[in-house]
């Protein structure tokens, strides 16, 4: 549905983009995640037409559009403020569309109550200023006014992050219930992993100006191709080269390398019950023993750390009414080492 | 960005506005004064050197500046302490007194002082007959020119300091307090420190102010006092002494530029402004001391009655017969509108005020709907070019009025190449354009802000929907820049509304505004009916900008304490360009530097 073929963006030379391939496929919710300043708008522009790219080429539908101009691309975009036009009401505003395209009256007024009718919009909202309606109503218009005029792509620019939480959490499943109910390929640009990984088919996580890992959201969490992803997404211990040494002493199976940087994400460590300690279970998980240094209380659950060898390995607790081991007090630490993610050189 | 035949009118016309109107009038009195013949001579810097009233009129007009930057300090800051730091009882009506230099100031108000206080002022007849001994000029000379003006320019305290204190972070005063601070301590050492960079950019305006004076020194300073911007007005009357009236413009412009200058500089250094994240609103500081809080009070209020005496004579002296008038009797019997019938009926009486009317309506508009278009493409085909004619774009900003003037009247004195070969001098389009071109640099600010403010997206939105370039400037852009440009018009057409500075030396003699007429008026020989004239021009002018001031700053307050305009969760979404708080983009006011009210 998308291809992007060896993108580069420059701005006065600094370069936005590197070299980016991408594919998304038709009728998928794919997301660019990454920090700011990343490259991801920087490719969702260029994918809308309001970015040139110094060198490579984007396909929408297997047309190459890299010179059409944003219009003729057929995307509809909803921005990160919505860039609602506040002089108009709601009606002119999802009508805009079809008015510069010169619809007829008719058919117009039919479009546009259809679509109000399908994002939830009443009779009466339509009437209203902008200006007069809630966030999430905003939300709808903006959607409104994109997919009035049938586009094949719909480009999301970072819509929820200036809402407060709350509401964040609410238009992000109506968001992509919409999404899903007008099947539209969807690219989303978001910094929130959060919302990516709840939201998305697939995601492409972007440092830098480059891709560092292309998957669904699973395979994103579980298995980080590089450092970068295991760090900015999810959270982890950072494992030293003697624990390693341990693990794999315990765990006859296990071929760890102790040169690698070695991460595991906090909520695969458990604290074990009391009993024998340094000893290999039948899944492949081992129980290595050392001793809490801090407890951080969250309500739900508690964050310990604990430190084993040199090391100092987070550990979620749920708080479930048991009391778990107090600061200074012996803890016992299940580790799998196949949930320990590595990254960089050998040797 | 050459292909649009729109681009390339509005920038020809552009650059030929900066070429024959900010540039070459100004670099012509350079010429005027060093070359007339073509070659460099020194003559008109020895005339005056050997011209004693010259050189006395710039001495005179330093000391003024440097004194009036002293006394509207003094008032100015007091004012402002008591209408918006301490708790002074009854503050809101003290305000709204001393806030009537807003719509009373200029011509208009040193004539009103003279109607009072002068040689043949009611009060002065009042009180000779009382002390028929006493000096009836009292009001006249250094003294009279410190006084009108002092509380006359006090408004550039009002705007920018005032706004400055309000935006004090409170949490600095608590802690302060909290840390043993008396209130002293706290005025000087934590409040009035971060007023810093607004004292000195309102010292040097009024600094300025003093220096290119001239309706109060013309009115009230008699013959004793003269000062440079009367003198150059003078001199520029006669063909023999032009030169010096250019020379004497040139220090004027070098002493303006030097000021602002220095003050650019004075603001670059140093962190002043609010470095909390959420500041917390300032609230009114009782005075603890007793007797200091009964002297604030009393001083608070003897202001009060100097600010608002005049204009309430005014105002009463309006409706009363002349007899009433010339004898300085106040009684309710001698009530009458006949003054207003007679302004409002009589031809020659109503003229004037048409005159500024038009004037000003013209030039309001002319200015915003050029530069409307003007700052659209500053904004969007930004380069070294568009920056570079942005700067030149503030050239009256930081020339005197006077200069000005004088550069358009000795340029267009004879046919010129860049006006298609046009007298200007003595027609009715030169004051016009001299009206246009000191509303420029305020204009092009208040605009720019105002397009700046739009959201970037919107634009964006407009065009992957397919709306055009024109389009989307009809549609989008300029509905949501237009109560902003409405409100700029508005404020330049207050402001030209009583000029006088610009039209004395540029009216048209048979079209002549109000500032020349109520001028005129003060000169000795005029008829009471004139003088009653007057103090209707008086209140009409004062209804007229105060409706106006209301317009575009009252009812913007009110939208912004609308309960409403709070509720809207996502007011920033389209609510920064739509609803009309956006009338006057953040800072409005300081860029009004323009709009001190008396020269």
């Amino acid at each position: 549905m998308i291809r992007f073929d060896s993108i580069r963006v420059t701005f006065d030379g600094f370069t936005a983009i590197h070299n980016l391939d991408l594919h998304v496929e038709p009728g998928e919710f794919f997301t660019l995640l990454g920090p700011s300043g990343c490259g991801k708008t920087t490719a969702l522009r260029t994918l809308a037409g309001f970015v040139d790219p110094s060198a490579g080429d984007v396909f929408i539908d297997g047309r190459r559009v890299t010179t059409v101009p944003s219009d003729k691309r057929e995307v509809g975009m909803v921005f990160q403020n919505y860039a609602l036009f506040p002089s108009m009401s709601v009606w002119e505003n999802i009508a805009f569309g079809l008015k510069v395209r010169r619809t007829s009256g008719a058919e117009r007024d039919r479009l546009v109550e259809d679509m109000a009718a399908r994002v939830e919009l009443s009779g009466d909202q339509l009437h209203k200023k902008v200006s007069e309606l809630s966030g999430g109503q905003q939300q709808r218009v903006a959607i409104a006014r994109a997919l009035v005029l049938k586009p094949k792509i719909l480009l999301l620019d970072e819509p929820l992050s200036n809402l407060d939480a709350k509401l964040r959490h609410q238009l992000r499943g109506e968001l992509k219930a919409l999404q899903s109910d007008f099947g539209i390929t969807t690219v989303y640009v978001t910094h929130d992993q959060d919302e990516a990984l709840t939201m998305s088919d697939r995601i492409a996580v972007f440092n830098k100006g480059r891709v560092e890992q292309v998957g669904t959201p699973q395979e994103i969490y579980d298995a980080s191709a590089s450092e970068f992803v295991c760090n900015f997404i999810g959270d982890s211990s950072s494992l030293t080269p003697a624990l390693i040494h341990r693990l794999n002493e315990l765990a006859r199976r296990s071929q760890l390398d102790p040169a690698r940087l070695s991460y595991l994400r906090v909520e695969k460590a458990a604290l074990d019950l009391p009993g024998r300690s340094d000893h290999l279970h039948d899944d492949g998980s081992v129980t290595v023993s050392g001793r809490v240094t801090a407890r951080n209380y969250h309500g739900q659950h508690s964050r310990y750390t604990v430190r084993l060898d040199d090391a100092d390995i987070k550990v979620l607790v749920k708080e479930d009414g048991r009391h778990g081991p107090g600061l200074g007090e012996e803890a016992r630490v299940r580790i799998n080492p196949a949930h320990v993610l590595q990254y960089g050189a050998t040797g | 960005m050459l292909r649009s035949p729109a681009v390339v009118i509005t920038m020809t016309v552009l650059v030929w506005f900066i070429a024959a109107f900010l540039l070459w009038p100004n670099a012509n009195l350079l010429v005027q004064t060093f070359f007339p013949d073509g070659q460099f001579t020194g003559r008109a810097v020895e005339k005056l050197m050997s011209s004693e009233r010259a050189m006395m009129s710039l001495g005179n007009s330093f000391l003024l500046a440097v004194t009036l930057a002293l006394t509207v300090n003094a008032v100015g800051i007091f004012i402002v302490l008591v209408t918006e730091y301490f708790r002074i009882r009854g503050a809101k009506v003290l305000w709204l007194g001393y806030a009537t230099t807003f719509i009373y100031g200029g011509i208009v108000l040193a004539a009103g002082y003279k109607f009072i206080y002068g040689a043949d002022g009611i009060v002065t007849k009042f009180l000779a007959g009382i002390f028929p001994d006493m000096d009836r000029t009292w009001f006249e000379g250094f003294f009279a020119v410190l006084a009108v003006m002092t509380f006359a320019t006090t408004t550039n305290h009002m705007l920018f300091l005032g706004s400055a204190i309000r935006n004090v972070d409170f949490q600095t005063i608590e802690a302060a307090r909290n840390l043993g601070a008396s209130s002293w301590t706290i005025l000087r050492r934590v409040v009035l420190p971060t007023l810093k960079p607004t004292l000195f950019a309102v010292t040097i305006l009024s600094f300025l102010t003093g220096l290119g004076a001239l309706s109060a020194p013309q009115v009230l300073g008699g013959q004793d006092f003269e000062t440079i911007t009367p003198m150059i007005l003078t001199f520029a009357n006669s063909t023999t002494s032009r030169d010096l009236a250019a020379l004497l413009a040139l220090v004027l412009g070098v002493a303006t530029i030097a000021m602002l200058s220095v003050m650019t500089r004075l603001e670059r250094g140093g962190t002043y402004h609010s470095v909390a994240k959420v500041a917390a609103p300032l609230q009114k500081q009782p005075i603890r001391d007793r007797g200091a809080n009964i002297a604030v009070h009393a001083v608070a209020y003897v202001l009060f009655l100097i600010y608002v005496f005049p204009l309430t004579l005014v105002v009463l002296y309006s409706c009363m017969d002349s007899a009433a008038i010339s004898t300085g009797v106040l009684t309710l019997d001698r009530f009458t509108l006949e003054n207003y019938v007679r302004v409002l009926s009589q031809q020659s009486a109503l003229k004037p005020f048409i005159v500024s009317i038009v004037y000003s309506a013209l030039a309001a508009i002319i200015s915003v709907g050029g530069l409307l278009f003007v700052t659209r493409l500053m904004l969007k085909y930004r380069g070294w070019l568009m920056s570079a004619l942005e700067y030149l774009l503030h050239i009256p900003w930081i020339l005197p009025a006077a200069m000005i003037a004088l550069g358009l009247l000795i340029t267009y004195d004879r046919p010129n190449p860049l006006v298609g070969g046009f007298v200007l001098s003595g027609t009715v389009v030169i004051l016009l354009l001299a009206f246009v071109i000191v509303k420029v640099p305020f204009t092009l600010r208040m605009l720019k802000a105002a397009f700046s403010s739009v959201n970037g997206s919107m634009e964006e939105a407009a065009a992957i929907m397919g709306a055009g370039t024109l389009y989307t400037f009809r549609r989008i852009l300029l509905p949501a820049v237009l109560p902003a440009a409405a409100a700029v018009a508005a404020l330049n057409f207050n402001n030209l509304l009583d000029d006088y500075d610009t039209a004395v030396f540029l009216a048209h003699p048979l079209y002549q505004p109000l500032g020349l007429q109520i001028k005129a008026n003060t000169d000795g020989g005029a008829s009471v009916e004139a003088i009653g004239n007057t103090f209707v021009y008086t209140v009409l002018l004062m209804v007229v900008m105060g409706t106006v001031m209301y317009l575009v700053y009252g009812r913007l307050n009110r939208v912004r304490r609308s309960p409403r305009a709070r509720r809207v969760p996502l007011q920033r979404v389209g609510g920064d360009a739509g609803t009309p708080n956006a009338d006057l983009p953040e800072g409005a006011t300081t860029e009004e530097s323009s709009a001190a009210p008396l020269r």
